[in-house]
């Protein structure tokens, strides 16, 4: 993946950077919306991270330039405010997420993720696996090692997510949003209790586990 | 009818009326003057008749004379009528009188009896009785005439001044509207918000809407002053914390750290997300109290609301050993106007509060009830509760009862529900549950007439759909 940072404080600039390369992808930093307007006018990205304030140009009104121009490149928007008002105005300018500072990079990794694979929407699986367990969307059953397994509906919502996404960190933030429409973390830490429920279900009885924690990050079913 | 009530109208009504009493007074006046004036003239016309017929030398003469004038005289215009002993009656009139009072006969219309009232006198000359009456009609016509004036001036005045009246009160009342509206859309936190210019002339109410308009303009340009300056500050202090987030992250990623390190480091980051909450919570307070987040509000339901959160918070409970139960309304669903977001942080704040301070065994209980057009959400627990006195103070910034410094949280969770409420024009009331803590918030229901609801702008989901 190819992706474009623009993020004027020169350390969290360079641990966005680092972290991403780490990750194996290939990464441009630049410090200021001028030298955005032109990296991203010259070169092809699969992610674009900005941050809101930025000298000369702000981060807004770069994505809007971008968005006139018919540039259709995923933006992921980081904020110092995260107000409700401010979060709409940059979806509204054209960015795609949000995330509000200061943030975990491990939240950063798998929202941008999250950006690249989006065109590929519509899949019309009626049927998920992984390992031994398979789900069947269309009978809501699932079943693993040839166990029928019983879940409750918002079980059944959490691991369809995470198999629609295998191979693909899904954090918790991400996870409240996608299954309970929830925009802000709040402060006990519900989600792991939901995904324990989850394991005690599917994973406890069995050799194998299949939801992995990613410290720092979040929840992963492998490919 | 508000029309009625308006200050135009009220003012046209007051003038009407005074024009009306003065106009009845003077004619009144007019009226009395003249009337007493043709008396006088009819009274002087009488003692002139009188006197010449006092003139007859004789009271044959004086017979002949009244027979010849009575020959030419209506009677219902004026009676003649003299008789005398010996001679008979004279006259165009004979006057009799009987219980009802006086009545008159005409002689010369084949005894017809004749209405109306006269003025008369009488006076015994040469033996027999004369008696002049004139009649009144004309004096008696007088007041019909003057009803008539008063007819014609006052009802077209009436008419024009009503209409004027009721124009010009429906002119002001739609500006009183526009700047009523202004005055609701600023105060709910849009501060964009103009009364606009008047069409037409300019009066009190358009220079009223200018000046309104002014104190918006410099309204909006300190409230946008201000959320620069906390902007910057937010920005300012957020970037060093994201650093120092960054320096610890880095540390953290080191393979060859002594475990003392890795702890060290785990509990640096912990304090960290405390401050950054703090942090996030009294932004977001500052942000909730400029009341501007009322631009995004939409109908929520909160039945599924408060389903959905005490789904999310029940495992949670159970770990602990405590029960979290959600009373359904009779209602399938309950609409409130407001933020689906800062409901749910209410919800969620009021529920952790209740985990946080209650025991393994605890019952917590999250309910609605509705009653007319009013919504109650409630968080109920049967914990220690709070004291009488404490419970205005614990919904302040920052504050924690002694016992509670010890647990976690960073004192701004019930600050936060009280300033949510406010933003959505309602009260978090605290109360005691006997035993325990009872949070109640009351809302006004959304009425299904979409025409009650204010318009909002499209709903943004702000969803990551990555499938």
């Amino acid at each position: 993946m190819k992706l474009l940072v623009v993020e004027d404080d020169e350390t969290t600039g360079s641990y966005i950077a680092r972290g991403l390369r780490e990750e194996g992808q290939t990464v441009d930093l630049v410090t200021s919306g001028r030298d955005a307007l032109i990296q991203a006018t010259s070169t092809t990205y699969d992610v674009m991270v900005v941050d809101r304030m930025l000298p000369e140009i702000d981060g807004i009104t770069l994505v809007k330039t971008l968005r006139g121009a018919g540039n259709k490149t995923p933006v992921l928007f980081l904020t110092s405010l995260g107000s409700v008002e401010d979060r709409i105005l940059g979806l509204n300018s054209g960015g795609d997420d949000y995330l509000v500072k200061p943030f975990a990079f491990g939240e950063l990794s798998a929202r941008v993720a999250a950006l690249a694979r989006r065109p590929q929407a519509l899949e019309q699986e009626t049927i998920l696996s992984a390992g031994d367990l398979s789900m069947d969307l269309i009978a809501r059953e699932v079943t693993r090692a040839g166990q029928k397994i019983d879940l409750l509906p918002r079980e059944f919502a959490l691991l369809e997510h995470l198999l629609r996404r295998k191979g693909r960190v899904q954090t918790r933030t991400m996870l409240l949003e996608a299954i309970w429409d929830i925009s802000f973390d709040p402060m006990t830490n519900v989600v792991e209790t939901h995904i324990s429920r989850l394991r005690a279900k599917i994973d406890k009885p069995f050799d194998t586990e299949l939801i992995r924690t990613i410290r720092g990050a979040g929840y992963r079913i492998d490919a | 009818m508000a029309l009625l009530r308006s200050m135009p109208f009220r003012l046209a009504m007051g003038l009407v009326a005074l024009f009306s009493v003065v106009s009845l007074i003077s004619l009144a006046a007019s009226y009395v003057v003249t009337q007493r004036s043709f008396d006088q003239a009819m009274r002087a016309d009488l003692m002139q008749d009188m006197a010449g017929f006092r003139a007859a030398p004789t009271a044959a003469a004086l017979a002949a004379l009244v027979e010849a004038e009575a020959r030419e005289t209506d009677p219902a215009r004026m009676v003649l009528s003299y008789s005398a002993p010996g001679l008979g009656h004279f006259g165009n009139a004979m006057i009799a009188r009987d219980d009802d009072g006086y009545r008159i006969v005409s002689v010369t219309q084949g005894n017809a009896e004749i209405d109306g009232r006269f003025l008369s006198l009488t006076a015994s000359l040469w033996g027999g009785q004369l008696t002049v009456a004139r009649s009144r009609g004309e004096i008696d016509a007088l007041r019909d005439v003057f009803l008539n004036i008063l007819a014609l001036s006052l009802v077209p005045t009436i008419l024009i001044a009503l209409s004027g009246g009721l124009y010009l009160a429906r002119r002001s009342a739609r500006q009183v509207r526009i700047i009523g509206k202004t005055l609701d859309q600023l105060t709910s936190g849009n501060l964009a918000a103009r009364v606009g210019p008047t069409r037409g002339w300019s009066d009190d109410l358009a220079r009223i809407g200018e000046k309104l308009d002014q104190m918006a303009e410099a309204q909006e340009t300190s409230v946008a002053a201000i959320r620069q300056v906390s902007s910057d500050i937010a920005h300012d202090l957020k970037t060093p914390i994201q650093r120092v987030a960054v320096h610890l992250d880095d540390l953290l990623r080191q393979d060859d750290l002594p475990d003392r390190a890795v702890v060290l480091l785990e509990k640096a980051t912990d304090q960290l997300d405390g401050v950054v909450s703090v942090f996030h919570s009294l932004l977001q307070i500052a942000q909730i109290e400029t009341g501007s987040p009322r631009n995004q509000f939409r109908a929520v339901d909160l039945v599924e609301l408060a389903r959905t959160f005490c789904e999310i918070y029940e495992p949670s409970a159970s770990d602990k050993g405590q029960h979290l139960v959600f009373i359904a309304p009779d209602a399938p669903s309950l609409r409130v106007w407001g933020d689906r977001n800062l409901l749910g942080q209410v919800l969620a704040n009021l529920i952790e509060n209740a985990l946080r301070h209650t025991d393994a065994g605890a019952r917590i209980e999250v309910g609605l009830r509705h009653h007319g057009q009013s919504i109650c959400l409630w968080v109920a627990d049967d914990g220690p509760g709070i004291p009488a006195v404490e419970r205005d103070r614990v919904l302040r910034r920052l504050y924690r009862l002694d016992r509670s410094r010890t647990t976690p949280g960073n004192g701004l969770g019930l600050s936060l529900v009280a300033s949510i409420a406010a933003l959505h024009q309602t009260k978090a009331v605290l109360l005691d549950n006997g035993p325990g803590l009872r949070v109640e918030i009351t809302f006004a229901e959304v009425q299904p007439d979409p025409a009650s609801v204010p318009t909002a702008s499209a709903p943004i989901s702000a969803k990551i759909e990555d499938l």
